[in-house]
């Protein structure tokens, strides 16, 4: 667990060197209940005898030459958590604490790690150290339970404790250690309980009815009865391969350049299990305490190192201006998720190529390059309705496509369709004669064929639900609910028309509502035949 | 005899053409696709015109029909491209649509870019894959990066690979292109069906084509007029002129070898 008390004014001085040159002491206030509250300060400041909740006026009469500034939470929060991703390159398990405080709370899961730094404390003491060379303040301990470790870090920093040792260690913290609201502190303060050691022994039901649940499940958290999982930020990742560089590094060619031989390496581990991944990241991780992250997702498991470093250098060039790589990259890591088994292919001899795998190469470099629904395919959904009858879904492989029921239309269908059926005024003779003339997006069209009428009602095993065809016709049913709302077959039959006009244009054409049962029939134009 | 010589040289003409054509051309031979009607060769790059926005529908039919006689076994799909902007005021193509026009709504993927260098890099990408048939791509608006140097590009990245290009254009006036095909599609009044003499019948296009060349074939025909053709179930079928009941005729043509020795197993078998 890593705490940096002054987070709020270092991140502010980072990004100010102006305020980090001036010897004012510096507070930040938020507003809270009507008041200016002064909630972060640095060390000048501390030092003058000013604290968290003196309010601005009080602090600015003690320390007239106090620097103030209003503190915005969401964005130093915003800027602790790129912070906290930049530190999975220490660990994979990375996760901002947020009991407390949005911000100042970093907590790394260094199960098997520490020995790549060789041991705990020199793993603790190279992470701190190369934070407050940074000029962060910064403290650190390391505990078995997020609980012992949080307590540590504020009121007995740079501690180690193994695993059921949290009692002893607890022992003389204050009761605040245990990440308790201030009211239960107040409580327990009042009764004379000031030292943890003190709750060990006490009757635990009349705690409860005191203090409630919550504190009974911090105290058990901290000393390791009740497991306590941490919430990582970025997504684990089984297989990856990463690089560091002595020297950082800039250019966009050199990253994919790396990101090639990482690929490679992480083609062979693939290999070596017989499995493919779906999906590829690249992490950047930035001198100055950003990670980027690119993603790239292939149509079906792969392992062809070609393949993915092809596919980043496609994304690649869809970032454009966004790539920046500040100050320089000094690690990058490939990681692979979406793991599936994937069997060794023999290559040539006796294998006919179908043709199909290039296609899926093709495909994911498009879909890489242009974005993830650029690259889509029609599939169906068993309903007469036309315009629900095909979705639009990215291009998966076909092996793993499960099988569809094909709606049986057998009715001409047209080859464009509208994304939105568009009203039209049309003359037709009443009550179903095919339409005579129509006017579509301000011009007049004469048909002199067509053929219809094709009646499509609407579904009675959806009878439940709202009919919403366009915007208006939803709009019409929120007014006035009993209009066009629920299941009525007179209301909601639509009777569809194939029309040719004069000039030989075909179009898709329907009318909702029949007469004498409708109260208003509406004509729409859904789309174009050839 | 004569039929022979007349074949041979029609080949050669063509084989001229296409090496005339496409400097980087290695094995004409692989390249002739189906001998249908207004057939052409693999790796070309063809514009499609229609005048305006209202016969979208028949430029497309055009298109989707030219590039489906280029599947075959090795080349499995059709790439339709569009910018995102144009499909909001054009519509997509309808996978049941596709299925009534007589393609497998499978082998369409629909790629929509944002931009038209986008577009453009699609086009590219997909003529390199050495699986994809034809790439038809719906271009509404004219615009600055389609250029001359583009179709030029276009045109040398096609001769390489052997996938086709359609670019589908809706505007009167035509500016400079390398394309090696240019057609004008003009949607005409079809034939009712014989049963109802006021439902429309199979689509019908006039098809002229304006630059390029078929080889011997008609060429009259199509630099004048145009052809009258109807899209049906077998492939383009000519359409009757002046009322002359000769589609029967064309209808035969079009019809496969194969079709041809079933025709006459069954006659064989039933005299």
């Amino acid at each position: 667990m890593l705490h940096l008390p002054r987070w709020a004014t270092d991140c502010l001085k980072r990004a100010d060197p102006a305020l980090a040159a001036s010897a004012r002491p510096l507070a930040l206030w938020e507003k809270q209940k009507g008041a200016m509250r002064i909630v972060a300060l640095d060390l000048a400041a501390s030092a003058e005898g000013l604290f968290a909740g003196q309010s601005v006026s009080d602090a600015r009469a003690l320390v007239p030459h106090l620097e103030v500034r209003e503190i915005d939470p969401a964005a130093t929060a915003q800027i602790f958590a790129d912070f906290a991703d930049w530190h999975s390159n220490a660990s994979p398990v990375v996760s901002v604490v947020i009991d407390h405080m949005s911000y100042g709370d970093l907590c790394l899961d260094i199960t098997g790690v520490s020995h790549l730094f060789s041991g705990e404390a020199a793993m603790l003491a190279q992470l701190t150290s190369r934070l407050s060379a940074l000029g962060f303040s910064v403290e650190g301990a390391i505990a078995s339970t997020i609980g012992a470790a949080w307590a540590l870090v504020r009121y007995s920093p740079g501690k180690i404790v193994a695993e059921g040792d949290e009692g002893k260690a607890l022992h003389s913290l204050p009761v605040a250690a245990l990440r308790l609201t201030e009211k239960q502190i107040d409580g327990l303060t009042h009764l004379g309980l000031k030292r943890v050691g003190q709750l060990y022994e006490r009757d635990r039901k009349s705690l409860q009815a005191r203090f409630g649940v919550s504190f009974l499940l911090r105290l058990d958290q901290a000393l390791g009865w009740v497991e306590e999982n941490l919430k990582p930020r970025l997504p684990l990742a089984e297989y990856f391969a990463e690089h560091r560089f002595a020297d950082p590094i800039g250019l966009i060619d050199d990253v994919l350049m790396c990101a090639h031989d990482l690929a490679v390496q992480l083609a062979l581990r693939l290999e070596r299990e017989g499995v493919g991944a779906q999906a590829f990241h690249l992490f950047l991780y930035r001198v100055d305490h950003k990670v980027m992250t690119l993603s790239v997702n292939a149509a079906r498991a792969t392992r062809d190192a070609q393949h993915i470093s092809r596919l980043f250098s496609y994304r690649a060039e869809r970032l454009g201006g966004e790539y920046d790589a500040g100050f320089g990259i000094d690690m990058v890591r490939l990681a692979a998720s979406s793991i599936s088994p994937l069997d060794a292919t023999q290559i040539g001899a006796f294998g006919t190529d179908s043709g199909a795998a290039s296609l899926d190469h093709l495909y994911d470099r498009m879909t890489s390059r242009l974005g993830q629904l650029a690259v889509v395919q029609s599939t169906f959904v068993n309903t007469h309705i036309p315009e629900q009858a095909v979705k639009l879904e990215p291009v998966i492989a076909a092996a793993s496509k499960p099988a569809i029921a094909v709606p049986d239309v057998t009715a001409q269908r047209p080859l464009r369709l509208l994304p939105h059926p568009e009203p039209i005024i049309v003359i037709a003779e009443v009550p179903d004669a095919p339409p005579a003339r129509m006017v579509w997006r301000r011009v007049s069209y004469r048909f002199v064929k067509s053929s219809g009428p094709e009646r499509i009602a609407a579904e009675w095993q959806n009878a439940g639900q709202k009919l919403s065809l366009t915007a208006e016709t939803a709009k019409a049913a929120g007014t006035s609910d009993n209009m066009v709302s629920y299941f009525e077959e007179g209301e909601t039959s639509r009777d569809y028309y194939i029309a040719e006009d004069d000039g030989g244009r075909r179009f898709w054409l329907f009318r909702i509502g029949l007469f004498g049962v409708a109260s208003e029939p509406r004509w729409f134009l859904q789309g174009f035949f050839s | 005899m004569l039929g022979d010589r007349t074949a041979t040289l029609e080949t050669l003409r063509q084989k001229i053409t296409a090496l005339e054509t496409n400097p980087m051309l290695r094995e004409a031979d692989n390249l002739s696709a189906g001998s249908g009607l207004l057939a052409t060769s693999r790796g070309s790059v063809h514009e499609v015109f229609a005048d305006t926005l209202m016969e979208s529908g028949a430029a497309l039919g055009f298109a989707l029909a030219q590039a489906k006689s280029l599947l075959e076994p090795g080349r499995l799909a059709i790439l339709f491209l569009q910018l995102q902007s144009d499909a909001l005021e054009m519509g997509l193509p309808y996978g049941l649509g596709l299925r009534s026009f007589g393609l497998d709504p499978d082998r369409v993927i629909l790629i929509r870019p944002q931009t038209i260098v986008e577009l453009l890099w699609a086009i590219e990408e997909a003529v390199a894959c050495r699986a994809v048939a034809a790439v038809v791509a719906d271009i509404v608006h004219p615009h600055k990066a389609l250029d001359f140097t583009a179709s030029r590009r276009l045109a040398l990245r096609t001769a390489a690979s052997g996938a086709s290009v359609y670019l589908v254009r809706y505007a009167r006036d035509r500016e400079a292109s390398a394309a090696r095909f240019r057609w004008k599609i003009t949607p005409q009044l079809s034939r009712s069906p014989p049963f109802d003499d006021r439902a429309p019948g199979p689509p019908r296009w006039r098809v002229r084509l304006e630059k390029g060349s078929l080889g011997r074939r008609r060429k009259a025909d199509l630099e004048s007029d145009g052809f009258l053709v109807d899209w049906t179930d077998n492939g383009f079928v000519l359409a009757d002129i002046d009322g002359r009941e000769d589609a029967g005729a064309a209808r035969v043509a079009a019809l496969s070898d194969a079709a041809f020795a079933a025709l006459g197993d069954r006659l064989s078998e039933a005299g």
